[in-house]
């Protein structure tokens, strides 16, 4: 197994608050990691800092190879390409259509022809269902839908990794299944990922490793078996507790 | 607070430096001032064209033309110096104004000489000498014998004149009422907001003459020396001109030439109000339509421009830039459209010479333009932060995260406040007609003028106003519903 992503030191203050407190771990390639824990714990801002939408302030962040930490905005934009994205709030470009959407990023950073783009925009639309949205506008879409398209986007770019920040969080209960059917298709096919989530059946059939996060640091990291069914941290535990109470 | 004083400081910097350098250079000693028109070829003379007999508007085969007494005079002056006429006009109140900037050579415009006037401007001998004259409805005209039978009323008199000063220190506990134009004094007269107007003698005479509802009272002021007379007005230092132009002045008193040339001004009078249907003014309200158009479509324009520079400028992160950016927006803002106006037309004026309607046009632009930059400004920060992060994170750099994501989506909310600023600028670009720009106003203060009709022409002008602004409306609101999909 190689490394994909490396995490040393990583600190984030937004002002005198410490967010992120000295955290380290490493993704390896194909792996799945699911980021749990409570709200405010800090997950967003760690996933937020690997592909540096927010700038650590100290550690290294290291995506095969490079130290995003010392890149300028180019190079760094040439990496991002290769970290796929999906946020919470699906975040779909509302003036473009569907199909405008996964085109975008291809025909502009890769310089793609219009045509492959097309191709390809329509593959992976096919790939999350959405074939037949091709042309209309986010805004008649479901939340589901939506937040099946952002993964479309995400994987025309062809990333190395997916970061998912709680894609499931803002969706009605009975459109959960269909994005998560998505990403389980994803992980089967060997895609690393790095999922925020509450979902915890997800976590738990299909994580490598189950990091918990809160106050800013990991407090324990393991196997879904490890942390779902042997939790050794106190916090852990009553984290667990409160969500199965639920 | 800080801010606040860092802002403040740099726009009254701005000011500051601009003042310094707008210093008029000290009049020149040398007093050239008759050799500049003779070499120019030209004399330039400022007048208000509202004051018949003295000088008003007539209209031939819709074209207006400036006449009336001051005219002749003025004629006759430029063809004893050997030089072509060419007259500007303008509001009373910025005559003088424009002397002091150069923008003329001479004002006629039934100016009296007095002491308070002298100070700033020299003066020709006297042209013409006539009383003052209180105009009052007909229907009252018995109640009135002269100046005195107006204690504890209210009258009337152009802003900034000498019937304004008789009125206020010689008629007991009154109330003078000052505005601009004669015409809608009589205006006011009418609907009896003021009991009586104070006018010269001869223009009372043509109010009267061609207003049946009308009748003239003897003032029977205290006139000093300066107050009942007529003059030609000069930049102060022009001796050389006023010594040339009193020889005509001399000719003209002596051969008693005002007799003929108020007899042609009441001829031209008779012209104009023989047909004062509104029909007969299309023209006139045409030419109004025709500069507020050109006024606001090419500010509209520029605005859009420079508002989006001053937008990006005030997003910008460079803290110079930044500032730059907020006090030029605020400080516009701040000030008055009319103020800007004068300040562009008279005060850069200074420098270069541009004329009334490009001292407009730049400054309603650069006016428009801090609005617009609020408007692109506010549209911008509209759109989710989101929409920024995911361009982002599919490795979109910030220049083609703008063009494709943010600005198509702020444009959206952009246009419909766009929109009303291009309507509320046909409305407020009227303010150039201060500076004599020809535009809807200053046509229908023209009309005015020459029908000594008050209110057919200010509803005329206020349909065309409505129609402008309505079809505008019309057809922005045509392309925001095909903007606006999803
Ligand atoms: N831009 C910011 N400026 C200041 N504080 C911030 C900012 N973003 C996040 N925080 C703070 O950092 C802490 C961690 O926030 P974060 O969003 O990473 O938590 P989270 O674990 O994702 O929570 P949730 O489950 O609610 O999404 C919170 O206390 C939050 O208020
Ligand atoms: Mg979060």
């Amino acid at each position: 197994m190689s490394k994909m992503i490396e995490i040393k030191g990583l600190s984030k203050k937004f002002g005198k608050t410490e967010v992120l407190k000295d955290l380290n771990g490493t993704v390896e390639k194909g792996q799945v990691i699911c980021v749990i824990g409570p709200s405010g714990g800090g997950k967003s801002t760690f996933l937020r800092c690997l592909n540096l939408l927010e700038q650590p302030t100290s550690g290294q962040v290291t995506f095969e190879d490079s130290d995003l930490t010392a890149l300028n905005e180019g190079q760094l934009n040439q990496l991002r390409e290769k970290m796929g994205m999906v946020f919470q709030s699906f975040n779909l470009f509302s003036n473009m259509t569907v199909i405008e959407n996964v085109k975008l990023a291809p025909m502009k950073v890769k310089s793609m022809s219009s045509d492959d783009a097309q191709t390809l925009a329509l593959k992976l639309l096919d790939q999350v269902g959405l074939k037949e949205k091709a042309d209309v506008y986010p805004a008649s879409l479901s939340g589901g839908q939506q937040q099946r398209v952002a993964i479309a986007r995400a994987l025309a770019m062809n990333p190395d990794v997916m970061l998912f920040d709680e894609p499931t969080s803002a969706l009605d209960p009975e459109m959960v299944g269909e994005v998560l059917k998505v990403m389980q298709d994803l992980a089967n096919e060997g895609m690393t990922m790095v999922v925020v989530t509450h979902e915890m059946g997800f976590a738990k059939n299909v994580a490598d490793q189950v990091w918990f996060m809160d106050g800013g640091v990991f407090a324990e990291k393991g196997t879904p078996t490890e942390i779902f069914d042997h939790p050794q941290n106190e916090r852990t535990q009553d984290f667990l507790a409160k969500i199965l109470e639920a | 607070m800080r801010k606040v004083i860092l802002w403040l400081s740099l726009v009254l910097g701005l000011i500051f430096t601009g003042l310094a350098v707008a210093q008029p250079t000290q009049a020149a000693t040398v007093d050239n001032s008759l050799q500049e028109v003779k070499d120019k070829g030209t004399l330039v003379m400022g007048t208000s064209p509202d004051y018949p007999p003295y000088e008003f508007l007539v209209n031939r085969g819709g074209k207006d033309r400036v006449v009336g007494m001051d005219v002749d005079i003025a004629k006759k002056i430029a063809k004893d110096l050997h030089v072509k006429l060419v007259i500007k006009q303008m509001s009373f109140d910025s005559l003088l104004v424009a002397l002091e900037t150069h923008k003329v050579d001479m004002v006629i415009s039934g100016m009296s000489p007095t002491p308070a006037r002298k100070k700033s401007v020299d003066f020709s001998k006297i042209y013409y000498r006539g009383g003052q004259s209180i105009v009052v409805n007909k229907t009252d005209a018995k109640l009135y014998k002269d100046k005195n039978s107006f204690a504890n009323k209210t009258v009337g008199a152009q802003t900034g004149s000498i019937q304004y000063d008789l009125g206020k220190k010689q008629i007991k506990n009154s109330t003078v009422k000052g505005l601009d134009k004669i015409t809608d004094l009589i205006l006011a007269l009418k609907s009896n907001k003021v009991q009586g107007v104070i006018m010269e003698e001869p223009t009372a005479q043509a109010y009267v003459e061609n207003d049946k509802g009308l009748a003239m009272v003897n003032g029977k002021f205290h006139l000093g020396d300066g107050e009942n007379n007529t003059a030609i007005g000069f930049r102060k230092g022009s001796t050389s001109l006023v010594n040339e132009v009193n020889k005509s002045v001399d000719q003209i008193t002596s051969q008693n030439l005002t007799k003929q040339y108020l007899a042609d001004a009441g001829s031209y009078m008779k012209v104009n109000t023989k047909n004062t249907s509104m029909w007969h003014y299309a023209g006139y309200f045409g030419k109004g339509v025709e500069y507020t158009l050109i006024i606001t479509v090419i500010s509209v324009f520029f605005g859009i421009l420079l508002g989006t520079l001053f937008a990006l400028m005030r997003l910008a992160h460079n803290p110079l830039v930044h500032s730059v950016g907020v006090a030029y927006i605020e400080f516009v803002r701040g000030t008055p459209l009319m103020i800007q106006v004068m300040f562009v037309y008279f005060g850069i004026g200074l420098f270069i010479n541009i004329p009334a309607l490009t001292a407009g046009i730049i400054a309603v632009s650069l006016n428009s333009a801090a609005y617009v930059a609020e408007i692109i400004r506010g549209g911008i920060n509209s759109v989710p932060i989101g929409q920024t992060e995911a361009a982002r994170s599919l490795g979109l750099s910030k220049n083609q995260t703008f063009s494709s994501v943010v600005f198509p989506q702020a444009l959206k909310n952009i246009w419909p406040a766009l929109g009303n600023e291009f309507v509320s600028l046909i409305k407020e670009s009227s303010i150039v007609s201060i500076i004599g720009v020809t535009d809807l106003i200053y046509q229908l203060k023209a009309v005015q003028t020459a029908t000594y009709k008050g209110v057919l022409p200010i509803v005329v002008a206020m349909i065309l106003y409505f129609i402008m602004t309505f079809s505008l409306s019309k057809v922005l609101n045509h392309f925001e519903r095909r903007m606006r999909h999803e």
